[in-house]
Order: C-alpha cells, then sequence, then structure tokens
C-alpha cells in the first residue's frame, strides 16, 4: 500500500502538465488528490510552473477572432453561481464508493465535526484542535458525520481543500431568530464552508438561503440544504470579495435573485 | 514572508507581470457578474497565451483558432464558478486551456499524423530562443529550462508543449514508465524554484 501511494505521489508532475492518460489512472489519481494535501499543493505549484510556459509561448491570435469571442459572448448566457457545484475541468466524477475518502479524511472531519455540533466558541484553531481531541465526541459524532459528508461527497474535494488549509479561520454567530451558523473561512482562497445547526423549521415553500453581501452588491451564495437531526450538512461559498458579510434569509422555495426578506445573519468575513 | 499575508503569498510571481495577478483575478469577479467590458479587458490580457499554447499543442492555426474561441467563450461561460484554490485566474484560464487542446488531441483520430509530427518536437529552448518577442516571461522561462538536465527538460517540454501522455513520452525517449514521471516531476520541481513560484 504504501508503495502504491507513493507511486501515485509521482504523478503530481505528469498530472499538473495533464499528461496522464484518461481513464482508471486519472480517476485514481484525483481521489487520492482530494486527501492529500501535500500532493495538491505540490500539483498548485506545478501549475503555476505550466502557467508560466503558457504565458512564454504567448502568440497573437488572428485578428478577428476578438470580434467573434465578444459576439459569442455577448449571447451566451453564464452559468448560475451554483456554490454546491464546481466546475473543475479536471475533476473526474468516480462511481468508486466514497468510503475510503472518508476513512482518509477523518483529520479533517474533525473541522467539520466542530461545524456539526456547533463549537461556537472555537475560536481559534488551537481551541480546534483541543475539540478535535475530544475522542469521545468525535465517536459519538461519527455516524451523523457520515451521514452529513455523505451528501456533501458531491464536493468532497472542494470541502477536503477548504478544511484542509493551512491558515484557516473558524467563525460563528447566533442569527437574530436562534440557531447558529459555524464558518470555516479560507482567507486565501476566499473559500468558505458554512454549516448550520438549530435553525428554526422553516414551513413549507420557504428556504433558507445564504448571501455574500458586500458594499456594492449582494450576491447569493445559495441555498442551505434541509436540516437533518437540526444541522444543515456543509455548503462551499466560493468568490469572496473583501468587505462581504455572510448574510442569511427566508426566501420562497427555488431562492431569489436579491434578498427579500431581512437577513437574520450578517457575519463579516475577513479577507 | 509572513504565512498570514494570504494575498502575497498565494499569487505566483512566475507568470508575465507580476503586478497584474491580482488584476486579473479582480477583473474574472467582474467577469462573474456578467461585465462584458471586464471580459474584453481579460481577453486582451490572455487571448494571446491561450491561443498561443492551443497552438503549440495543436500546431493548426486554424484547429488551434477554434478551440481558442471555445475556450474564451467557456471562460466566460463558467467564470461564476472560477476557483481560486487552483491558483488565480492565469493559471484557471491556461489550465482550461492545454487541457481542451489536449482534449482536442486524444479526441481526433489524428493520432497517426501527431505520430508523424513528434518528429518535429524539439526541446523548446530552440523555439523560445527563435522567438521574436523577447518577453520577460519567455526569457525567465527559456532560462529555467535551461537549467535542467536534458532529460527532464525533453519530458516537460514532450508533454506540455508537445501534448504527449507520459506513457508517450517515456514510449518516445525509450524510458521506463517511473523514470519518466520522476524526471517530470524534479524537472518541475526545479522549474518551480527557478520561477520562484512559492
Amino acid at each position: 500500500m504504501r508503495f502504491f501511494r507513493q507511486d501515485l505521489h509521482t504523478l503530481t508532475g505528469a498530472y499538473a502538465l495533464d499528461a496522464l492518460d484518461q481513464g482508471s489512472e486519472l480517476t485514481r489519481f484525483n481521489r487520492h488528490l482530494s486527501r492529500c494535501q501535500s500532493c495538491a499543493s505540490e500539483v498548485r505549484g506545478f501549475r503555476e510552473v505550466a502557467t508560466a510556459m503558457a504565458f512564454a509561448a504567448t502568440t497573437e491570435p488572428p485578428p478577428e477572432m476578438r470580434d467573434q469571442v465578444m459576439a459569442a459572448v455577448a449571447r451566451t448566457r453564464q452559468l448560475p453561481p451554483e456554490v454546491r457545484t464546481h466546475a473543475r475541468p479536471r475533476r473526474t466524477r468516480s462511481a468508486a464508493p466514497w468510503i475510503p475518502w472518508l476513512s482518509g479524511a477523518i483529520a479533517t472531519a474533525g473541522i467539520v465535526i466542530a461545524v456539526l455540533f456547533g463549537f461556537a466558541q472555537a475560536h481559534t484553531q488551537n481551541e480546534l484542535n483541543q475539540a478535535r481531541a475530544q475522542n469521545q465526541a468525535l465517536a459519538a459524532a461519527q455516524a451523523r458525520v457520515e451521514a452529513a459528508l455523505n451528501q456533501a461527497r458531491e464536493h468532497d474535494q472542494a470541502l477536503a481543500e477548504i478544511l484542509g488549509a493551512p491558515h484557516v479561520t473558524l467563525l460563528s454567530q447566533r442569527t437574530t431568530k436562534g440557531g447558529v451558523a459555524v464558518v470555516v473561512l479560507d482567507a486565501a482562497t476566499r473559500k468558505l464552508v458554512v454549516a448550520t445547526s438549530g435553525l428554526p423549521a422553516l414551513p413549507a415553500g420557504k428556504v433558507y438561503q445564504l448571501w455574500l453581501i458586500g458594499p456594492v452588491k449582494i450576491v447569493s451564495a445559495g441555498l442551505l440544504p434541509t436540516a437533518q437531526a437540526g444541522v444543515t450538512t456543509p455548503v462551499v461559498a466560493t468568490g469572496i470579495t473583501k468587505g462581504d458579510k455572510l448574510g442569511l434569509t427566508v426566501e420562497p422555495a427555488g431562492g431569489s435573485k436579491q434578498p427579500t426578506t431581512t437577513p437574520i445573519l450578517a457575519l463579516p468575513l475577513p479577507v | 514572508m509572513n504565512p498570514n499575508d494570504s494575498d502575497a503569498s498565494r499569487f505566483t510571481p512566475a507568470t508575465a507581470d507580476r503586478r497584474g495577478e491580482r488584476d486579473l483575478d479582480d477583473l474574472l469577479v467582474h467577469v462573474a457578474r456578467g461585465d462584458q467590458v471586464a471580459f474584453e479587458a481579460l481577453y486582451d490580457r490572455l487571448a494571446g497565451p491561450v491561443y498561443g499554447v492551443i497552438r503549440r499543442v495543436l500546431r493548426d492555426p486554424s484547429q488551434s483558432e477554434e478551440v481558442a474561441q471555445e475556450v474564451l467563450l467557456e471562460v466566460w461561460r463558467t467564470a461564476t464558478r472560477f476557483d481560486p484554490a487552483m491558483g488565480g485566474a492565469a493559471t484557471w484560464v491556461s489550465t482550461i486551456a492545454h487541457r481542451r487542446a489536449i482534449d482536442r488531441i486524444r479526441s481526433t483520430t489524428a493520432a497517426a499524423d501527431r505520430e508523424q509530427k513528434t518528429a518535429d518536437v524539439r526541446p523548446p529552448h530552440d523555439e523560445v530562443a527563435e522567438a521574436v518577442e523577447a518577453s520577460l516571461d519567455r526569457e525567465r522561462v527559456r532560462r529555467c529550462l535551461e537549467s535542467l538536465t536534458e532529460m527532464q527538460r525533453e519530458s516537460i517540454t514532450l508533454a506540455y508543449y508537445g501534448g504527449h501522455s507520459y506513457r508517450q513520452v517515456a514510449e518516445l525517449l525509450n524510458v521506463t514508465l517511473g523514470a519518466i514521471k520522476t524526471r517530470i516531476r524534479d524537472g518541475l520541481i526545479r522549474m518551480r524554484d527557478c520561477l520562484g513560484v512559492n
């Protein structure tokens, strides 16, 4: 097994240059990448090398291309900023069971457990580590975490990346209607994971919607999933800009383009 | 470097212009909000590298133009889902461009044609040196490629500019798969250090 891992690890270079063949090897490596932080950061560095090589190959495109692209842009609708979906060109959905990923990610799951259990007072990495060390809580939590992560597996890699980032900030705030939102913020990549606990249940036809509330614009950060036993599964939000606050409102099913009710949460995001 | 200084620590000094990197990310944020003027500015900054890297891989000008257009439209369409964890706008866009070029090669039945053309593939330092435009980028990349061993340089350029899989590179250079993996990785580590990527 160790040899196998080692062997996979040396593929970081070929992977970063898009030199892995499509198929099982790529799938396996993608899976490995989602739970190997050092591999992921190595790949990031290598991609920057590749970027420099692309820039070094800069060639003036045919002049008519600009108008053609701009014309196509004018008639092409952009994808909605769905926070639960990540357009990862490299991502290959794997039909393989995700359970091995989970066991590999138990360390990062410590943070998710903190999130899910609303360790609202844990404001520093240190305290988080202490929380993580509470093995008993870990064991008791595992079943619920597995269920939560099962649902979250669609963006497991995004989650793993944020939770495994070197300098995350843990933030939490009570909403004005009770319950708490817990946020793991990675300021470096301007992404966050948010989970909530104990929010009031909503009547049929209503949903909780997250917002990035900036000084100039308010952008939807997606809908909160339905709570299971009072806890919502982690949601990833990206593209945080300076001055943004994380907002939460009650909206009609399907969500709104802009908030239609008073936010019950406005949590400043230090990025 | 202060590890908490996230803004300063995450952008590459390796790409075209250091100071412009942040601007590119900001531009992409505006593009994600449907700003076509911002997209024009982004186009002016990135169309050259996009077209250039695709052209390097595909060689055929009209095919390259077609793929470059697809890539740039893709950037517009999916800017809303730009993931900064991948390393900034320049890296995001050039990664899409390179991958699309690779997809084009691997999906076309022109495999035989490609094989014939591999004879043309040279370590890029010749071509780079011949380039009319002596940009800072070109110069840095050329210098850093030259700091590699010949095997590392050949492996990296055959894979990236040649668009070959590492298996094909192993075949071309007549060495084992393990050796190629290691050479590509070691070479990239040296490139990374040479270019000052953190």
